[in-house]
């Protein structure tokens, strides 16, 4: 029962953070996209180009050759959902950065309830993270800021966000209570086969 | 008590919790938080704050750079460049005493210029070096401690993800960080195989050699690494020649990898899925840590605490020189806990006005890329120094028949070379700052 649990939340995580890859490589192409268009556009509109091969320069550039429009913002819009659809993958194979040496010592029990606190707390700061973003997302709807140069309104890209901060608020309270569990029963409950090592 | 008391008090709080294991990120969101409730005496600022501080940390486009080098260093380990790049290195100076150490070395540094983080480097190199180390007689101890040490060059030479947070930490140019820290990663590569070399000389019979290889093979094991050369001229050329900006060339990186890494047979579905859920884990881990730096410096900021100390240290007539000296000396013992990021996170918005605050007789962009590629050095070294070094455990973990003392004993070597350079360029600035000049 518990295994089904774990690993259906922890494939939840992966898929999401997964696809939070998928849209950083969409972002990396369309940069790399951008760059072309411009290097292309710019040997267009060069001096050699549009003596000698105007018919063909001004065509391709009617034809949109270009940097891509708002490139710099559709990355900035792009990213942040990216990001929050790493989180739940990094909460539930515990990949946040800690300082092991000096709690080394302490016994598995200590170890344990030490745990069961900390997660606890970070769940508590993830729901809170994931309330004010959505919070957030409101206040900018209502304001209805749009993005400079393609004017798309940027709650778009919060609500975007908000899905995967929610998802890493509950992934969190899930290893809270997982925690939680461990420490009152004093043994491990996720080991290495469950995918929860580093 | 005052705001600079809560400020200063917030210092031994933020440590016990992190020593209490309390994730870095986590643990400086709370102090923060918790210190700004202190300053303004409700929590209306940490809320109203939250609103859009988790949004505008992650969609930065200077930061953007961190998972687009990280997917880069993970595409490059599946084209199989570590191999190449290995492979090329031996053959030229296999044969010399240490030679296949050194050789580990220059790999390293030739991956590093494809990968901006040090522990990808060790991990990627360990995998593909250790066991030929092993195979030609070196022992447990050395052959751990150079991959260990290899890798930190993953973040010396450029391109670095530790190098693009100071950058937008001190608000400097990061084309131009990077530049100033290609001699001090070449510098290291030397020190490191010199360190080899004299590692050798003392116990000779723990370090085996190749066969000699012919110069035709040579040659061909060179041009086998033409890829590693392509994509780190058309980054480092693309960004350095004014046609993209650093992000743009972090995205043209990892395209360009994947498109090699394609091409070598190592990029399939499966293994692209994997590549991007590990990096989706270390950015997760990354951002997490950049969010709760973020409010930690907010309320410190608030505080008045890094111009007070910048304000007090700059009033007590010690030489300038003398303060660097100690700012390093407390990275180097951060270092021996801490993982490089959290610390340059956590102490640059305090050290930087200092540093700014002191007269080097230098102009304060030099002052800024100077600091910056010397703090760069020490929290690197930080992952080679025992008890807690990132790399050490990496490698380490990699080769079951070797302790962990003994890694411990023979990576002093290692250390002791990087501490060299450091006083080298602590002495003579113009060495980090001619190519930028």
């Amino acid at each position: 029962m518990f295994k089904t649990t774990h690993r259906l939340v922890y494939g939840l995580s992966y898929a999401v953070a997964v696809i939070g890859g998928l849209a950083l490589t969409a972002i990396i192409l369309m940069v790399c996209l951008s760059i072309m268009g411009r290097t292309a556009s710019g040997i267009l509109y060069s001096g050699f180009m549009t003596q000698n091969m105007p018919g063909l320069a001004n065509a391709l550039l009617a034809m949109g050759v270009g940097p891509v429009r708002g490139d710099y913002e559709l990355l900035e819009l792009g990213m942040a959902f990216c990001i929050f659809c790493f989180l739940p993958y990094c909460q539930v194979t515990s990949g946040h950065a800690t300082v092991d040496i000096f709690t080394a010592g302490l016994n598995d029990r200590l170890k344990r309830l030490l745990q069961m606190v900390i997660e606890i707390t970070f769940a508590a700061v993830l729901v809170v993270v994931a309330m004010r973003l959505y919070d957030g997302m409101q206040t900018i709807q209502r304001r209805n800021s749009l993005t400079f140069m393609l004017q798309i309104p940027v709650w778009w890209s919060y609500l975007a966000a908000f899905y995967p901060a929610a998802l890493a608020a509950g992934v969190a309270c899930y290893m809270a209570i997982v925690r939680s569990a461990e420490a009152l029963l004093n043994r491990p409950l996720i080991d290495a086969s469950l995918g929860a090592d580093h | 008590m005052t705001n600079l008391e809560i400020g200063i008090a917030s210092f031994p709080a933020l440590l016990v919790l992190i020593f209490l294991r309390v994730p870095i990120g986590l643990a400086m969101f709370l102090v923060g938080s918790v210190g700004l409730f202190f300053v303004t005496g409700s929590t209306n600022m940490t809320l109203m704050r939250l609103r859009s501080a988790a949004y505008s940390t992650f969609a930065n486009y200077s930061l953007s750079i961190v998972p687009m080098f990280l997917l880069m260093g993970y595409f490059a380990t599946l084209g199989g460049m570590s191999q190449a790049l290995f492979r090329a290195a031996a053959a030229f100076i296999g044969h010399r005493k240490g030679g296949i150490g050194m050789a580990a070395i220059a790999s390293c540094a030739g991956f590093g210029a494809i990968c901006g983080s040090s522990l990808a480097t060790a991990a990627t190199m360990g995998r593909v070096a250790l066991p030929e180390l092993r195979r030609y007689g070196y022992a447990g101890g050395i052959s751990t401690a150079s991959l260990a040490a290899g890798g930190t060059l993953g973040i010396l030479i450029p391109p670095s993800v530790v190098l693009v947070i100071y950058a937008i930490l001190a608000e400097q140019n990061i084309a131009k960080l990077f530049l100033a820290a290609f001699v001090p990663g070449v510098m290291a590569a030397l020190g490191y195989m010199i360190a080899i070399r004299l590692y050798v000389w003392i116990y000779p019979e723990r370090a085996g050699v190749s066969e000699r290889v012919q110069w035709g093979e040579r040659l061909r094991l060179l041009v086998a690494v033409w890829p590693v050369l392509l994509v780190f001229g058309a980054v480092v050329g693309g960004i350095y020649g004014g046609i993209f900006t650093p992000t743009e060339g972090a995205a043209v990186g990892a395209l360009g990898t994947g498109i090699i890494a394609w091409a070598q047979g190592g990029l399939t579905i499966r293994t692209f899925i994997e590549a991007l859920a590990a990096t989706g884990r270390s950015t997760g881990m990354i951002f997490f840590i950049v969010f709760g730096a973020a409010f930690f410096n907010g309320f410190l900021a608030l505080t008045q605490v890094p111009q007070e100390l910048s304000n007090w240290i700059s009033t007590q007539g010690l030489s300038p020189i003398m303060v660097l000296v100690v700012i390093l000396v407390i990275y180097l013992l951060l270092g021996c806990v801490m993982d490089s990021l959290s610390m340059i996170l956590l102490t640059v918005p305090i050290f930087f006005p200092v540093m700014m605050a002191l007269d080097f007789g230098m102009s304060p962009e030099h002052v800024a890329i100077w600091f910056g590629i010397l703090v760069l050095i020490v929290v690197e070294t930080g992952l080679i120094t025992p008890p807690v070094g990132m790399n050490l455990f990496i490698i380490n973990a990699m080769d079951r028949a070797t302790s962990m003392l003994e890694t411990y004993k023979a990576v002093v070597f290692f250390v002791i070379s990087d501490l060299i350079r450091v006083a080298i360029l602590v002495a003579f600035p113009v060495i980090t700052l001619f190519l930028i000049s």
